[in-house]
């Protein structure tokens, strides 16, 4: 009862964590030679998106909340790479079963925020309300960043 | 009895009983409060007073005395009180044992329920404490036939029972007690009270309380009410927080190829081992930046600083810093690495880091002892404010 009591915790790093790692990101993309050469700018794009996100979720989260492994844990499997995150204490994946039978009219919304935050399949409706928060802080932040880079960077 | 009293473990006592044909009654509750003492270390300090006047306790004393033995007895010992006081004076019960069992079975209530107050003693030090309760009703009865002593039995075993029952109820108050310490979750009247509804209710306010988080993060959330609006609204703000990402990479991807992110190993080893906070002082010196002559409003080639070796370095040449290899020495050894390296391709990153991010080119200290002079101070009509200031502008 207690440990599920706990305060709300969304603490968010400073914006240089996100820029840091987004930055570093963009470099790594760089480096790849596919990246450099000439090719449709839609590749780049998504490669540059999954790069923000990823790097959010490595700045903010990392494997800590449950957001950020399922953002790292699919950017991963898209590179199909395996990989082991320290398991949790809590096995949360029954939730969502029993949570679907009540209040309809709610859950229809909170079914919608699933899909929107990474990761929400597994969690139950205050989990998820939590996760949210925690995803829209880091979210902003690194819209924040990105903003930054591009109107630093953009022709005068 | 000596089998149960075994069976509980305290040998000692035992022993202690084996002995008790011989004893008085006095010297019985004696080594009986002896025991309380052992099994209660909140009663210690107040207990051997008892003795002499055991049998003329009056309330006021009890009353007096139950605070003062440091026992944090929340708002349940309230209500108990009145057991609360036979429990604590058993010469009054031992004495007139005329309708004794009554009162010794609300003892046994009232120890049971003392115990879970005392965050949960063992279950087998509660038995063994039951247990000698009814010990010392049976040393009371010794002497009656074994008719009585079966009618004991049967005393005892409902007693037992209503040991196991109050056990639960209070098991279940104590639950309760420590459920309003963190929700408050009260059956107001016409609620059900089942521990489900209890549970579910509990569940809704943990979700509204999340909700209301949510609420202050997500701007224009707070006149809506009602929860299906609520999140639609924050539905909407992370959709459009997502496509703002998207719209962002789609502009950096078309920025991309005038910006060269092909930064060396160097950076990205050296800065993701450092640790986070003293990163931007380490990797980007202030007189750096300012130097690296990057095309942009905020630097002003006509700033003159320090760099932290109080050498005064002007801006006028954008590499002398570079090309000066005494300070290139004077610096850490992994900053020394980032000399190395050839200067315009690998630092962009840095700079455009320290420019935009950090704003390097406004916050630094400027000693003033060694003769430097402040640039804002040299134009005071001009309205100066900080890259994040500027930055703001831009959003």
């Amino acid at each position: 009862m207690a440990s599920a009591d706990k305060p709300i915790n969304t603490d968010v790093p400073e914006k240089d964590v996100f820029a840091l790692h987004f930055l570093q990101s963009l470099s790594n993309l760089r480096r790849q030679n596919t990246f450099n050469s000439p090719e449709k700018t839609n590749d780049r794009v998504k490669k540059i998106k999954k790069a923000a996100y990823v790097s959010m979720a490595r700045a903010a989260g990392g494997t800590n909340r449950l957001w950020s492994r399922a953002l790292l844990r699919r950017a991963a499997k898209e590179n199909n790479k395996i990989v082991r995150f320290p398991r949790r204490k809590k096995r949360v994946t029954c939730l969502r079963r029993r949570s679907n039978r009540r209040d309809p009219v709610e859950e229809e919304e909170a079914e919608r925020l699933r899909n929107l935050v990474p990761g929400g399949g597994g969690m139950g409706t205050s989990k998820l309300m939590e996760e949210t928060a925690h995803y829209i802080k880091c979210l902003s932040m690194q819209v924040k960043v990105m903003q930054c880079l591009v109107d630093g960077l953009a022709p005068k | 009895m000596m089998m149960m009293m075994m069976n509980g473990g305290e040998a000692t006592e035992a022993e202690l009983f084996l002995n008790c044909d011989d004893m008085s009654v006095l010297e019985r509750q004696r080594v009986q409060l002896n025991y309380h003492q052992y099994h209660h270390p909140g009663f210690e300090p107040t207990l051997p007073c008892f003795f002499p006047n055991s049998s003329k306790m009056n309330v006021g004393e009890v009353d007096s005395f139950l605070p003062s033995a440091g026992l944090d007895l929340p708002e349940i010992y309230g209500e108990l009180h009145g057991d609360a006081r036979i429990s604590v004076s058993p010469g009054n019960i031992t004495t007139e044992s005329g309708n004794s069992k009554k009162r010794k079975f609300g003892c046994v209530d009232t120890e049971t329920k003392v115990f879970n107050e005392k965050k949960k003693m063992m279950m087998m030090d509660r038995e063994v404490v039951v247990e000698e309760e009814e010990e010392e009703e049976e040393e009371e009865k010794s002497k009656v036939t074994e008719q009585c002593t079966r009618s004991i039995m049967k005393m005892k075993n409902k007693a037992k029972k209503e040991q196991n029952s109050c056990s639960n109820d209070s098991s279940k108050v104590t639950k309760d007690s420590q459920r309003t310490d963190y929700i408050h979750v009260r059956a107001r009247r016409g609620q059900a009270t089942d521990s489900h509804s209890i549970a579910e209710r509990a569940r809704r306010e943990k979700i509204s309380e999340r909700m209301k988080f949510l609420q202050d993060l997500v701007p224009g959330c707070e006149k809506i009410t009602g929860k299906a609006g609520m999140l639609d609204e924050i539905i909407n703000y992370v959709q459009s927080l997502q496509r703002q990402v998207e719209f962002l990479s789609m502009k950096l991807a078309t920025v991309s190829p005038r910006l060269d992110f092909n930064v060396d190993e160097i950076f990205s080893k050296e800065v993701v081992s450092a640790p986070m906070m003293n990163l931007p002082n380490t990797v980007m010196p202030p007189h750096m930046m300012v130097n690296s002559g990057y095309p942009h409003d905020m630097v002003n080639s006509g700033y003159v600083h320090f760099n932290p070796m109080q050498q005064v370095v002007t801006s006028s040449d954008p590499l002398s810093c570079f090309n000066n290899g005494q300070s290139a020495t004077m610096w850490d050894s992994d900053v020394q690495n980032l000399y190395k390296t050839p200067y315009p391709d690998d630092m962009e990153m840095v700079f455009i880091y320290s420019v935009f991010i950090k704003g390097h080119h406004t916050y630094f200290e400027i000693d003033e002892s060694c003769g430097g002079v402040n640039g804002t101070e040299l134009y005071p009509d001009v309205k100066y404010m900080t890259v994040s200031e500027f930055l703001d502008t831009l959003l």
